[in-house]
């Protein structure tokens, strides 16, 4: 426990020191509580999800950083590797691929990347992954962008003041 | 067999709707749930045993084991089980190391020690690991060395120490977890040496050794096999001898009926650059998918 908060104190100074400019990725951990993150995820560049604001939830377990923190996504997303009702994502760093070398920060380039490249070969969204498996390019696309619109647009929630 | 596969299998799907399945949390608390039930069964570090205790594990078994056991009890009197959690080399490889410095009051070599493992942060840093993600972990292996080395007066209460910390959680881990990015970078660095273990040893090669490190090397529980322990010994300089402990018969192929001269294998990883000569100063014992510290005479 005490590791864990040691360790999150220092990638909160580096959160603070962040560019979301450049990154895309907003880092905002609760100013109570060390152990419960937000991030805000910049949809990235010819992506569906270009332009969209898309809010993850992390969670940290006491044994960070030798277990993976909890990361879901708050906003809503079309996506083949991301639960469409819980936000849940499947991606591989998260769960057995984990390594304590990973940070935070880390974990959110990865779920941009895989927002970029999805792997539709394990899909938590099967609709999505089907599309994507038959090659519907444009399906998916158009699908993903639409929920983009819909859910992702909307200026999210200042820090500390989700519920 | 650990499954090397992420995620959800590619079952032919329904044609909508998720099916059920556990959260991550859920998932997350049934696997803590299970190391503790490990826990309880066995130490990260056990207690010393005699080695015939191990002999007894067979005696109703392979009987080629027994005979192995048998010859290495002239030059191992003693083991210590390591906690079957696919760490055990290097949480055995870390902990016969230090019992090794304390027990020898090896000054020198405390030193020595202390100088590479520093000089492993700015080697991290440069192979492309955050200060941060390291730092405190190298500083809990550091502590340890210190401790080791304190000129104490008596070696009890130290020993008593060192077996409490290798069996904490955080700090044992921690400190496997260091062990763990120190051999990553090291096979990173020597890319070439390295490329070629990785194409023998996996059904699927991971086709870079940056790949195989972050998927094989760096995370907690992944099993070792000959190319970490070459890379572990060689970052830090330190000789281990693996005494490899299986059920093979003679190479000729008859099985059992020629008399006890069955000899488990031995293979030394002496670091390059030690002298020819230098003694391993860790014992260990390999059976096919675990490691235990072994106690010459």
């Amino acid at each position: 426990m005490a590791t864990a908060r040691q360790r999150l104190l220092k990638e909160y100074k580096e959160a603070l020191k962040g560019r979301p400019e450049d990154t895309g990725i907003t880092l905002i951990p609760n100013e109570t509580n060390l152990f419960a993150w937000r991030a805000v995820l910049r949809g990235p560049k010819d992506t569906p999800f270009e332009g969209g604001k898309f809010e993850l939830v992390i969670n940290v377990p006491e044994q960070y950083p030798l277990q993976p923190p909890a990361v879901r996504y708050r906003t809503k997303i079309f996506h083949p590797n991301v639960h469409f009702k819980t936000g849940e994502i499947c991606l591989d760093i998260l769960k057995n691929a984990w390594s304590p070398a990973w940070t935070l920060h880390a974990v959110c380039q990865a779920v941009l990347a895989l927002m970029s490249d999805p792997a539709p070969d394990s899909p938590l969204n099967c609709d999505a992954g089907n599309l994507l498996r038959f090659g519907d390019t444009r399906g998916y696309n158009s699908l993903a962008r639409m929920y983009t619109l819909d859910y992702a647009q909307a200026p999210v929630a200042g820090a500390g003041a989700s519920s | 067999m650990d499954a090397a596969s992420s995620g959800a299998q590619t079952e032919p799907a329904p044609a909508a709707g998720a099916p059920e399945r556990p959260s991550d949390e859920e998932i997350l608390a049934q696997q803590n749930l299970i190391r503790a039930e490990q826990a309880q069964r066995s130490e990260y570090v056990g207690n010393e045993e005699p080695l015939s205790a191990l002999k007894e594990e067979y005696i109703n078994g392979n009987q080629n084991f027994v005979q192995k056991i048998s010859k290495l009890e002239s030059a191992y009197g003693r083991f210590r089980r390591t906690r079957g959690d696919g760490n055990c080399f290097f949480r055995g490889f870390v902990y016969a190391y230090l019992e090794g410095l304390l027990l020898g009051r090896d000054t020198a070599e405390c030193s020595r020690i202390t100088a590479v493992v520093q000089g492993w942060k700015m080697r991290l840093v440069e192979g492309g690991f955050q200060e941060l993600v390291f730092e405190d972990a190298m500083d809990l292996l550091l502590d340890q060395v210190a401790s080791v080395s304190k000129p104490d007066s008596g070696s009890g209460p130290q020993h008593e120490q060192l077996l409490i910390n290798m069996r904490d959680d955080t700090v044992s881990n921690m400190i496997v977890m260091f062990l763990r990015l120190v051999t990553s970078c090291e096979v990173q660095r020597r890319e070439d040496h390295f490329f070629p273990f990785i194409m023998g040893m996996y059904d699927e090669p991971p086709p870079t050794v940056e790949l195989f490190c972050q998927r094989f090397v760096e995370p907690m529980g992944e099993e070792s096999d000959h190319l970490h322990i070459v890379a572990v010994t060689d970052a830090l300089q330190i000789p281990v001898r693996v005494v490899y402990l299986d059920s093979s018969g003679h190479p000729g192929g008859g099985s059992g009926a020629g008399g006890a001269d069955l000899d488990a294998t031995v293979h030394d990883f002496v670091p390059d650059a030690c002298p020819p000569g230098t003694q391993p100063r860790v014992h260990l014992l390999y059976r096919p998918g675990h490691y235990d510290i072994l106690y010459p005479r």
